[in-house]
């Protein structure tokens, strides 16, 4: 009997016990599984499970590194002031300073504004950036974290590498399915990491960041 | 450091109210009276059945230093992202299709989050920080357009405390008469405590345990007046100078000072003495050592483990068979 990983979220799909809550029978192989069975954690195809082979380390790919630290840090974006300033306000919020709360929020909404208006768009263009993220930008950040021992990065690094699979694997599946994906089911967002999740009930916990559900947060459907 | 009331787990019981020497939990906003609450005393935080009271820090330490070659690999995600979220924003603004405006809904707050998230690690997680100030500071300064909200960026410079706020207070202090105190009285608490232990320790051997449990009271009561006053005294700076502080204590103390002591000793011919001093010196210079690799390695997050010897004071990173210094077994080494 195997075992099978989810890419995106962890989850383990073990072959004797099966996932009698989403229908799969004990026993029941992984050639057997229907093709349009997802992963009950995160929403994943199937296609995004791979074997959990014995010597399953966690192997980083080599990248070739670029470690000119002498490089200078350029300026952020506005879309990028807009979120320091989104997440100093939440900071303060934590910390129970209300007033610094309000004023970084007022700098948030000021950038927010400031970023440059979008002509015409659609998801494809998202998919795009979003391949160009998991291809390259994520295994390097990574290999430069890891080797200046940057802990905090690479929490944020792992958590946003698998909430950015989630998304990929999300639109990829709307591009084929269209609304029928989400008509009768709900949308809901993690308030720490992001992770997006379709399904009738937020779950227990966050499969990526581990906070509890009730932070959790429903999409809602407007008009 | 004060206390603050999480709202949202507050059951009601007012186990604060009975317990707050100042009333400082009694207030009819919900929250918490940060002037009136006591720096550190806790006792509501204790009492409270539904953990809905913590402490909230004065003062923060510095986020770890953030590499260039780190920051640049992050900022080119967080630009991605930033991007996604406005092509993501955009799309929920223009479409007519509600299931797609709320999975764009959605792909536009993940997007924010992850930006977020990226840039607190590039240096940005502090509100109180000086990075943070700089940042403001510098939007300040490259002459923003006339709708920037200037009010709000000066009000927040005003009203930060920065990490460095607590150190220019203690440049103030430098040389000052209150700073002599401070370090006259430090002195004397830690003198205190140890004498307490060691009284506390003949109190419990002879059977009088009141007395015992008093020294050690009173003991532990020293050592708090102690950290304050240092701490106060602005004696207490980055864990880089502490180590470096510490290094040249130890140092001066097996090579000058012990020394000294033994030879002394050993003329008085009190052997009790020069044993104690020899002791001493040799563990000095172990913790020397100690210390020299901990600020080569301050940057490794590998966990350590050091042994002391319970005897001499001996300090170790394997258990050894018996004490290099005292001969101690190796058993009786205490594991931190």
């Amino acid at each position: 009997m195997k075992k099978y990983v989810c890419s995106v979220c962890g989850f383990i799909y073990d072959e004797s016990t099966g996932n009698p809550e989403s229908g799969v029978a004990p026993g029941t192989r992984w050639e057997d599984v229907p093709e349009d069975w997802s992963c009950p954690l995160c929403g994943a195809p199937k296609s995004e499970f791979q074997e959990q082979t014995v010597e399953d380390v966690t192997t980083t790919p080599e990248v070739s590194v670029k470690t000119n630290s002498t490089d200078d840090v350029r300026d952020l974006s506005f879309g990028e002031l807009s979120a320091v300033f989104s997440n100093l306000s939440k900071g303060c919020a934590k910390q129970y300073r209300p007033e610094e709360s309000d004023l970084f929020n007022q700098l948030a909404e000021y950038y927010h504004g400031k970023v440059e208006a979008v002509e015409e768009t659609e998801l494809g263009d998202l998919l795009t950036l979003i391949q160009q993220d998991l291809e390259s930008s994520y295994s390097t950040a990574n290999s430069i974290a890891a080797k200046n021992t940057d802990r905090g990065s690479l929490r944020a690094l792992v958590w946003g590498e698998k909430v950015t699979k989630t998304l990929c694997s999300l639109m990829t599946r709307y591009e084929k399915q269209q609304e029928a994906l989400l008509a009768d089911t709900n949308v809901y967002v993690c308030d720490i990491c992001g992770f997006v999740f379709v399904g009738d009930e937020a779950p227990d916990i966050c499969p990526i960041c581990k906070v509890p559900g009730t932070k959790i947060t429903k999409i809602q459907r407007s008009k | 450091m004060h206390a603050v009331r999480n709202v949202g787990l507050c059951t009601k019981d007012c186990l604060c109210l009975y317990v707050c020497p100042t009333g400082a939990t009694d207030t009819e906003t919900g929250q918490i009276d940060a002037e009136k609450c006591i720096d550190g005393c806790r006792l509501c935080v204790d009492a409270c059945p539904s953990h809905a009271i913590s402490l909230v820090p004065d003062a923060f330490s510095p986020q770890q230093k953030k590499m260039d070659a780190v920051k640049n690999s992050l900022l080119s995600l967080s630009e991605s992202k930033s991007k996604q979220e406005k092509l993501a924003d955009t799309i929920s603004q223009t479409t007519d299709n509600p299931i797609l405006r709320q999975l764009a809904m959605a792909l536009c707050k993940s997007n924010r989050l992850m930006t977020e998230d990226l840039l607190r690690e590039a240096g940005y997680m502090l509100p109180q920080s000086e990075n943070a100030q700089a940042l403001i500071r510098s939007l300040l300064e490259s002459s923003p357009q006339e709708d920037f909200p200037r009010d709000a960026a000066e009000k927040l410079l005003t009203i930060l405390k920065t990490n460095n706020n607590q150190n220019k207070d203690n440049n103030d202090m430098e040389a000052s008469k209150t700073l002599d105190n401070l370090m006259a009285a430090f002195t004397g608490e830690s003198e205190a405590n140890r004498k307490y232990l060691a009284y506390a320790k003949k109190a419990e051997t002879d059977g009088n345990l009141n007395a015992a449990k008093l020294f050690k009271a009173a003991s532990d009561a020293e050592t708090i007046h102690a950290l304050k006053h240092f701490e106060v005294a602005g004696k207490v700076k980055s864990t880089t100078e502490n180590l470096k502080d510490a290094i040249a204590g130890e140092t001066h103390e097996y090579s000058e000072m012990y020394p000294d002591f033994v030879k002394q000793a050993e003329a008085d011919g009190n052997k009790a003495a020069v044993m104690s001093c020899t002791f001493a010196m040799k563990a000095e210079e172990v913790h020397a050592r100690l210390y020299t690799e901990a600020l080569e390695t301050l940057e490794e997050t590998e966990e350590v483990f050091y042994y002391l010897c319970p005897v001499c004071g001996n300090i170790e990173k394997v258990t050894p068979e018996k004490c290099r210094i005292c001969g101690v077994p190796g058993s009786k080494f205490i594991k931190y």
